[in-house]
């Protein structure tokens, strides 16, 4: 495998949280590999690290030690504000939580990422509103987050998630929060959006059926144990 | 960089407008908070810049502006020539001869020490109304002066004396302690000297009072023998008491301006932490530490502005009508003036708005530090 296909480089990451007695070790020696363009599903009990793994993939934490590159750049080096627009440029973010922020309707929520890099924001508004139709929602542009559905809430956070055109996706649990339908609902548009956009991504699950349909499944273990492909 | 989306997300979405948020309702208590300090602050300025202008006024009005003195001794030499030289190149200026010396003051109903000043534009006698009050001579009556300066009679050293008529009785100088006898120059030289001599030249120009002193020492410029003296100089300490004043003040009544700074830091610092999960939203979608401390620079200035132009606006108003109108009576013969004047200074307003704005800088820049330091995984976490 030629070495700039590789999208997510972690090697020998370890993290932990806590000091002195309290401290608890999650993450310790982990490497792993995502190619451009897979699709790629994270397994595992609960509390075992996922969340946190990603977190260090997206930039949104800094690991105690090891290396995380991102096609072929080593983010270590990055201060916070290099961090921030990288973030804001190469990576979407879906979490269990929609976390939209409830003072913006759908439309402003999407275009947000958007406004954060500068553009003006009729184009902003343009690109959002491209964004919320391609995820079905051209008719919920003015709801607020809490008027809409959980299945419509996690839709317009893929829709936020895509709209600066990031190269990854990273999602923690998707449809955890939502019913069988739902689910199964947002997760087809994430995959489908996937191989349209023709991004890498990296989806945490619960769920068995969803793991299967990814490219690779990997299994995360407890510190100590080993991780791996399965 | 644009600060357009740091405006867009601190007014619509950090105070929350689209709900009636707790946030919001602190917010607007900080506002006021700081309008208030800005009110008592600017109203109480005023106030006092109204006292002081009318004692200012008034020194203007009755004392002197500048003085020329001989540098040593008491004598000034050259009199004519050096008024001659003075009226040549300041011709507007009103040139009194002078002197002034201690001595008793006698009436029928006591004897009191007092200030004898002899004035060459004089031609009766006036005392002010502290000494009138202490000899108990009412309008106008004849006293007896008695000078320290002794002569020698057949009956041993006696005490010079003479009987002068007050005619008049004036307003006590501002700053001077009161008892003072004024009389025209030849009575003060021949109580207290017994020679045609001056000590100094009372200068005063009406159309700039403050600036007459250095006027005068550039005229004099290489003179030996004489100093200048001028308003700053002859009223040292009056103007220091009244610029303590100032400072006491402002430093007092400022700290409310300083309890309203430290109520915003809370509203700002509650504003990190209820607002914590959407920041790390908006740092997780690109938003950088810098910016994000931007935000909650703007949010802390934004109210910090409000509350200070709002505050100023409302004080001014307050302090002008108040004047205007006379609104609260003095009583006469007390005060020079017959109500509470107020004089909005425009420095002044600036100076408080602008230490309003660096105190809401000041409070919102401490969370601001905060929050920009922490990693966005935190605050994702948990809902
Ligand atoms: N800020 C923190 N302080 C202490 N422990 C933490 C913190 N965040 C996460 N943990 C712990 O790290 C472990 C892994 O958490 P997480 O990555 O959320 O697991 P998962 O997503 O697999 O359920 C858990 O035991 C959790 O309690
Ligand atoms: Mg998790």
């Amino acid at each position: 495998m030629s070495e700039n296909n590789v999208m997510i480089r972690l090697r020998g990451i370890s993290k932990d949280y806590g000091e002195g007695d309290a401290r608890v070790e999650v993450l310790k020696g982990l490497d792993l590999e995502v190619n451009k363009g897979e699709m790629l599903a994270i397994v595992g009990p609960s509390g075992v690290g996922k969340s946190t793994l990603l977190h260090l993939v997206g930039l949104l934490d800094r690991a105690n030690g090891g290396l995380v590159e991102l096609d072929g750049q080593d983010t270590d080096a990055l201060n916070g504000s290099e961090r921030a627009r990288l973030r804001n440029k190469m990576l979407g973010f879906v979490f269990q939580h929609h976390h939209l922020l409830d003072e913006l309707d759908a439309r402003d929520n999407v275009a947000l990422p958007m406004r954060i890099a500068g553009r003006p924001a009729t184009q902003a508004r343009q690109e959002a509103e491209a964004l919320l139709d391609t995820v079905g929602l051209s008719a919920r542009l003015t709801h607020f987050p809490d008027q809409l559905s959980g299945g419509e809430q996690q839709r317009v956070a893929v829709a936020r998630a895509l709209v600066m055109r990031p190269q990854l996706l990273l999602a923690d649990e998707p449809t955890g929060n939502l019913d069988r339908a739902a689910s199964d609902g947002v997760f087809r548009l994430i995959r489908d959006l996937h191989t349209e956009e023709s991004l890498t991504s990296v989806i945490v699950t619960h769920n068995e059926e969803m793991a299967g349909q990814c490219d690779r499944v990997f299994k995360l273990a407890p510190a100590g144990e080993l991780s791996g492909y399965v | 960089m644009t600060l357009r989306a740091e405006f867009h997300l601190a007014r619509r979405y950090l105070i929350g407008l689209r709900r009636r948020t707790n946030v919001a309702t602190v917010t607007l208590i900080s506002l006021v908070g700081l309008g208030l300090g800005v009110v008592a602050l600017v109203v109480t300025l005023a106030l006092l810049e109204g006292f002081q202008s009318s004692i200012r006024r008034d020194l203007v009005e009755h004392s002197m502006h500048a003085q020329v003195r001989p540098a040593s001794g008491r004598v000034l030499d050259e009199v004519n020539q050096l008024a001659s030289l003075l009226h040549s190149s300041l011709p507007d200026v009103e040139i009194v001869r002078s002197l002034r010396g201690n001595c008793l003051v006698a009436s029928t109903v006591d004897a009191v020490p007092a200030l004898l000043v002899g004035r060459s534009d004089v031609e009766s006698v006036m005392a002010d109304q502290v000494l009138a009050a202490r000899l108990g001579i009412g309008a106008t009556g004849a006293v007896d002066v008695i000078s320290p300066r002794q002569r020698l009679t057949p009956l041993g050293p006696v005490p010079v004396r003479a009987r002068v008529d007050v005619k008049e009785v004036g307003v006590t100088e501002p700053g001077a302690e009161g008892g003072v006898l004024r009389v025209p120059l030849e009575v003060a030289q021949r109580i207290l000297w017994g020679s045609a001599q001056v000590e100094a030249l009372d200068l005063k120009d009406l159309s700039a009072p403050w600036r007459l002193g250095d006027r005068v020492r550039r005229v004099l410029e290489g003179r030996d023998g004489v100093v200048v003296l001028g308003m700053d100089e002859l009223n040292r300490p009056l103007l220091l008491a009244l610029a303590l004043e100032r400072i006491l003040i402002f430093v007092a009544v400022g700290l409310i301006l300083v309890v309203a700074a430290l109520n915003l830091l809370c509203n700002v610092a509650m504003v990190a932490a209820e607002k914590r999960r959407d920041l790390a939203v908006l740092t997780s979608l690109g938003l950088e530490p810098v910016r994000v401390r931007r935000l909650f620079l703007l949010l802390g200035l934004g109210i910090g502005a409000a509350g200070a132009i709002g505050g100023a606006a409302v004080g001014v108003a307050t302090a002008w009508i108040l004047d205007a109108t006379g609104a609260l009576p003095l009583p006469r013969g007390v005060f020079v003036v017959s109500s509470v004047p107020f004089s909005v200074d425009p420095m002044m307003v600036a100076k408080v708005v602008g230490l309003a704005l660096i105190l809401s800088a000041v409070a919102s820049w401490l969370p601001s530090r905060v929050v920009a330091r922490r990693e966005p995984a935190e605050g994702l976490r948990y809902e």
